[in-house]
């Protein structure tokens, strides 16, 4: 705390927040009201009824709950994946010694720059060749791959203050470099892996590039709700309800995990903290 | 046990503070002769996922944007054509004019306002707390969804929060904002930075929290009220966290799509459109995949440019 708090700057940052929520409690107040209540507005009081018809009727209208299977399977797996490649590949691009190690290591940390818009027309054209479209490796393949830029800078960060005494103890004890990293460096890097995990859930969760483009017949909710949004139907309870299942479990994870988010935030945009 | 971890570093090498002297680890690996199999074993899987996803689509992007590609017909190659139609073409010196004020439009707005809130909430942290998380929300929800949300607030009829706030005040006001060139793209700014606010309120208010208390106790005894306190030492010994929160979302902003799809859909008739968008629509949707490449080699060079110091610093630092 910075000395004796004035009360106004509370004041003033509470009516901001409050400023900032409204597009939210808007989607959340027009998914429980009936729709001839809100046609001129979800503030309006005219009349005040509650009902969970939205809630109830959503599901046989759009594919959501097959989306939220999908979404998450993809984030599942996206994420497991980076929590188990990056790390080996940090723990041998700092501990171990490889001919081109240098040069790939810069390789890989320095293509956090590239855009997920790079791999749309390369990889359009060879998932069509592999017969690969309409496949969750289609989206989980570029998703992980460009987020090792970030995700192995981010551990490997870490593993520069790793004690070298611990390693070195190891090697006396007869451990080689596999079992090291498996019973030494693993279990004391959890915390950025477990940041690594977390941005590339999200990442994964709200993508909607990829596997609109490269998916078919299962498509994750930013998609469906993308497809619905722009449409000039006037389900506008039906939408909002999509609009808070596609959000829900990102925001959830972003409020718990927020410490983690932090860390991993800056790393992942190439800027060190 | 990261603590842990950490801790036991720092007292085995007490000199190191932050960033470490390349000399200093920069020799040292526990193996030597053995490693290279283990080595592969550990980042075999990486360099294949990295291979097929980064270094196989950047080469083929900027080889692709060589030539003329229509449909599933073979390529033929046309030189620098794509990038001469690119510089001629109408839409396309609009997409680029639309994505220089997207871009410093969104960071200014958004770096500015977090800065702002992470001063006025480094007076009471603990009570600013449930504000600052509401602030969040808005960046971590999916960006689809908060377009669509904009879509809500922007309706053209008086059930769009914006005209009936208007109305209020002048009656029978109604307007189509996502309509009008003009008011679109500002509609588009106005929403990307409601959602990017998030980030730079993140590290500025950590920057600011990092100030020395002796330093803000010490303005205090001199008499400093919160006003002069934020221009006189906030604002300066933040600019750190400002400097990254800038870069960030310079970025972010340069590589936006899903906002820009729900909300506007680039239109009308492609007003809004940045080069994120633009290869888009020109590769997935008409099918001009050299074209399109094109434009993705342009949006490379944005991005590249920007992290120029970035990539030195990483550069520098890896070992």
């Amino acid at each position: 705390m910075i000395g004796r708090a004035p009360r106004w700057t509370i004041v003033v940052m509470g009516v901001i927040a409050l400023i900032w929520v409204i597009p939210l409690v808007g989607v959340v107040v027009t998914s429980i009201r009936p729709l001839d209540e809100t046609s001129l507005g979800w503030w309006r009081l005219d009349k005040v009824s509650l009902t969970t018809s939205a809630w109830r009727r959503v599901w046989s209208e759009y594919p959501l709950a097959n989306a939220f299977w999908t979404t998450t399977r993809l984030a599942g797996i996206a994420t497991l994946l980076t929590m188990l490649l990056t790390p080996a590949a940090a723990y041998a691009f700092h501990f171990l010694r490889f001919p081109f190690r240098r040069l790939l290591l810069l390789i890989i940390i320095n293509a956090f720059v590239l855009p997920q818009q790079i791999v749309v027309i390369p990889l359009f054209r060879l998932w069509r060749e592999m017969d690969l479209l309409d496949s969750f490796a289609a989206v989980i393949i570029p998703y992980v791959g460009l987020s090792f830029a970030w995700s192995i800078f981010l551990v490997k960060n870490f593993l520069e203050d790793f004690p070298k005494d611990l390693i070195e103890a190891a090697k006396i004890d007869g451990c080689g470099p596999l079992t090291t990293f498996w019973y030494i460096v693993l279990p004391n890097t959890l915390p950025p892996i477990f940041a690594a995990g977390i941005l590339q859930f999200l990442w994964t969760w709200n993508a909607l590039l990829l596997p609109m483009l490269f998916l078919r017949t299962d498509v994750p909710l930013p998609v469906v709700l993308a497809r619905v949004a722009g449409t000039y139907d006037l389900n506008w309870d039906l939408r909002a309800v999509a609009a808070i299942i596609t959000a829900i479990v990102p925001l959830m994870v972003f409020l718990v995990f927020q410490r983690q988010f932090a860390i991993g935030a800056q790393v992942r945009s190439g800027a060190k903290e | 046990m990261s603590s842990g971890a950490a801790d036991r570093g720092a007292t085995s090498r007490p000199a190191r503070e932050g960033r470490p002297e390349p000399a200093d680890t920069g020799g040292w690996r526990p193996w030597r002769l053995t490693d290279a199999p283990a080595a592969m074993f550990l980042i075999v899987p990486v360099l294949v996922l990295f291979g097929i996803a980064v270094v196989y689509p950047l080469i083929e992007t900027i080889r692709l944007s060589f030539y003329e590609i229509r449909g599933l017909a073979e390529p033929s190659y046309v030189g620098l054509g794509n990038y001469l139609t690119l510089f001629g073409d109408p839409t396309f010196r609009n997409t680029i004019a639309t994505t220089l004020l997207f871009t410093l439009g969104v960071t200014a707005i958004s770096v500015a306002l977090g800065w702002a809130m992470a001063m006025l909430c480094s007076f009471a942290p603990a009570q600013t707390l449930p504000f600052r998380m509401m602030v969040f929300a808005a960046f971590a929800i999916p960006e689809t969804v908060s377009g669509y949300m904009w879509v809500t607030i922007l309706r053209p009829d008086r059930a769009g929060l914006l005209n009936s706030v208007i109305g209020a005040f002048i009656p029978d006001f109604s307007r189509a904002w996502l309509g009008d060139a003009t008011t679109a793209r500002w509609a588009l700014i106005i929403a990307a930075s409601w959602s990017a606010v998030g980030l730079p309120l993140l590290v500025c208010f950590a920057a600011v929290r990092a100030i020395p208390k002796s330093l803000i106790e010490a303005a205090y005894v001199d008499g400093a009220r919160p006003i002069s306190m934020m221009r006189h030492i906030l604002m300066p010994l933040s600019l750190t966290g400002v400097r990254v929160a800038i870069f960030i979302n310079l970025l972010g902003a340069l590589r936006a799509f899903d906002i820009i799809f729900v909300l506007t859909g680039g239109g009308p008739v492609r007003a809004t459109e940045t080069i994120g968008y633009f290869m888009y629509r020109e590769s997935m949707t008409q099918f001009k995949l050299g074209y399109g490449a094109a434009a993705t080699v342009v949006l490379l060079i944005a991005v590249s440019v920007v992290s120029i110091p970035a990539i030195i610093q990483r550069t520098a630092q890896a070992k």
